[in-house]
């Protein structure tokens, strides 16, 4: 070990205490996480190899001579010796060369990033996901999923509360209002597509269509209006529709909201557009669960 | 020797470096490009109503706090739709694209909301979505839309970019009379879905107020 070999190691040493020094300064305790001690180690592993390859060439200069065949070629009198490539540097550039043909001919163009491969992956797994954990939801959950939906969907039209915002839109704490089942009664309703078609308009006049939006807008209670038998035969006596033939008119129920949702609705308040690419099967079902709550 | 000439000059090595480098940038980009600019199937250009309401967007600055893009993540998909593509905006100039989302995402809010929300909105955002920052657009209601400049700018983007416009787009005022009532009848449309009176009228007399042109264009991004 020669002087300057010490000089060399100590100045790595006064390196590696310097930082330790600031480390602990600073309150870290290094070894208390693995990262901060892996870290450390390669900090004092590159300070040596640092200071040690210095110094062999350092020492080199010092006692090599030139000798050997000097290159054809010459810079404004400065030669070159055909040596031999090093075998080091030579491996690695056949290495990146075979690397290029892998990755020119195979590698970039299998494995390409694909940001909509990666969002279709993302979809997927999200959709595999949400699936296992709502297959068997509760009602509650249901609800509480149903109304992030609802917020984030609904709420600019219905309001926050589900009351329409003052008649611009469907009030979900009631079924209907009188005003709309009156408005119905004269001038039909083709917008929902349910197996039993069109409802023509006109079906009752006068006082026998105020007696039956009294009674709808009342939630059906108390006495039936005789006139309600023409809606009866398709909505059924009790107002709920024949088993999904015909729109309830009681409650919000599954089939009601399914039409809603996929064809959306033209009706006297105005023209709701249909959800059917932002509103999946299950949140469709969370969503009746959260606004059936909404009118009890 | 050909290498020996380049290293003695410096500008035609540079340009001969250059050169190579702008090549493997040429066939990895221009192709593609080409084939993504490219119109989807069924593109309409828009309008004459629509690009009136497309300068009504612009001059109110709509794009300060409305993207139209719609990047391929879960979390926007859901919100807004389907991702945006490139050839849907190939009609667009400019496009709208937007960089800053102060308010949503613009570009299928013809998607999901309708005429008469967007004349309760424009009025007073703050009534309808509780704790928006979005000013009220009252002036948009008695302004008129420049309807006779978005015909221009059609045949203008007609001529100079072979946007499908059918061949009655013609820069002559003969043209622009026959052409002028079919925007009309799309304003009147619009209107016949809207409350508000002083505009019903407007667009009766033949005018078409701002509101009307900016609801077509709305109504028209999905």
């Amino acid at each position: 070990m020669n002087a300057l070999m010490i000089k060399a190691l100590a100045f790595a040493a006064v390196l590696i205490i310097a930082t330790i020094a600031v480390v602990t300064s600073l309150d870290i305790d290094i070894f208390a996480d693995s990262v901060n001690a892996i870290t450390m180690g390669g900090a004092i592993a590159v300070a040596t190899i640092t200071a040690s390859v210095a110094v062999k060439y350092v020492n080199q200069m010092k006692t090599d001579t030139a000798a050997g065949p000097l290159a054809e070629d010459n810079w404004d009198g400065i030669g070159e010796y055909e040596n031999e490539l090093p075998s080091g540097w030579a491996y690695s550039f056949l290495a990146v060369f075979l690397w290029s043909m892998w990755y020119g001919l195979i590698g970039y163009p299998v494995n390409a990033y694909s940001q909509i491969g990666e969002y279709n992956e993302d979809v997927l797994a999200y959709n595999a996901k949400f699936e296992a954990i709502h297959k068997n939801a509760d009602e509650a959950t249901l609800k509480e999923m149903g109304e992030s939906i609802f917020l984030v969907q609904c709420q600019q039209c219905h309001g926050v509360t589900g009351d329409g915002l003052s008649g611009k839109a469907q009030d979900f704490t009631a079924r209907m209002s009188k005003e709309q089942v009156l408005d119905v009664i004269k001038n039909g309703q083709n917008q929902l597509g349910y197996p039993m078609g069109a409802m023509p308009a006109g079906m009752a006049q006068g006082a026998d269509a105020e007696a039956i939006a009294e009674y709808v807008a009342g939630g059906m209670k108390g006495e039936q209006p005789a006139a309600f038998a023409a809606c009866g035969s398709c909505h059924g006596m009790d107002g709920k529709g024949n088993n999904g033939m015909s729109p309830n008119l009681v409650s919000y129920d599954a089939a009601l909201m399914n039409h809603v949702v996929q064809n959306g609705k033209k009706g006297m308040i105005g023209k709701m557009p249909s959800f059917k690419t932002l509103i999946t099967p299950v949140q469709e079902k969370a969503l009746t669960v959260y606004i059936q709550s909404l009118s009890n | 020797m050909f290498f020996h000439w380049l290293e003695k000059n410096p500008f035609f090595f540079a340009s001969g470096i250059s050169i190579v480098i702008a090549f493997a940038g040429l066939i990895e980009i221009v192709p593609n490009f080409a084939k993504a600019a490219r119109p989807v199937v069924d593109l309409k250009p828009r309008t004459v109503l629509e690009l009136a309401g497309k300068n009504v967007y612009i001059k109110d600055n709509c794009m300060s706090c409305h993207s139209q893009l719609i990047r391929p993540f879960k979390s926007e998909t859901d919100r807004y739709g389907d991702y945006s593509l490139s050839g849907e905006y190939a009609f667009d100039r400019p496009f709208l694209w937007g960089s800053k989302r102060t308010g949503p995402d613009l570009h299928r809010v013809g998607n999901y909301r309708t005429t008469d929300w967007h004349e309760n909105h424009m009025l007073n955002p703050a009534e309808i979505v509780p704790g928006s920052i979005m000013p009220a657009y009252k002036h948009q209601f008695t302004n008129l839309a420049d309807i006779e400049t978005a015909y221009a700018e059609a045949v203008t983007v007609k001529n100079a970019f072979h946007t499908p416009y059918g061949p009655e787009f013609k820069g002559t005022r003969a043209a622009w009379e026959a052409h002028k009532p079919k925007v009309l009848a799309d304003a009147k449309a619009i209107a016949d879905d809207m409350k508000n009176k002083d505009v019903k009228e407007a667009v009766a007399r033949g005018e078409v107020p701002e509101i009307v042109a900016l609801i077509a264009y709305l109504n028209s991004l999905k």
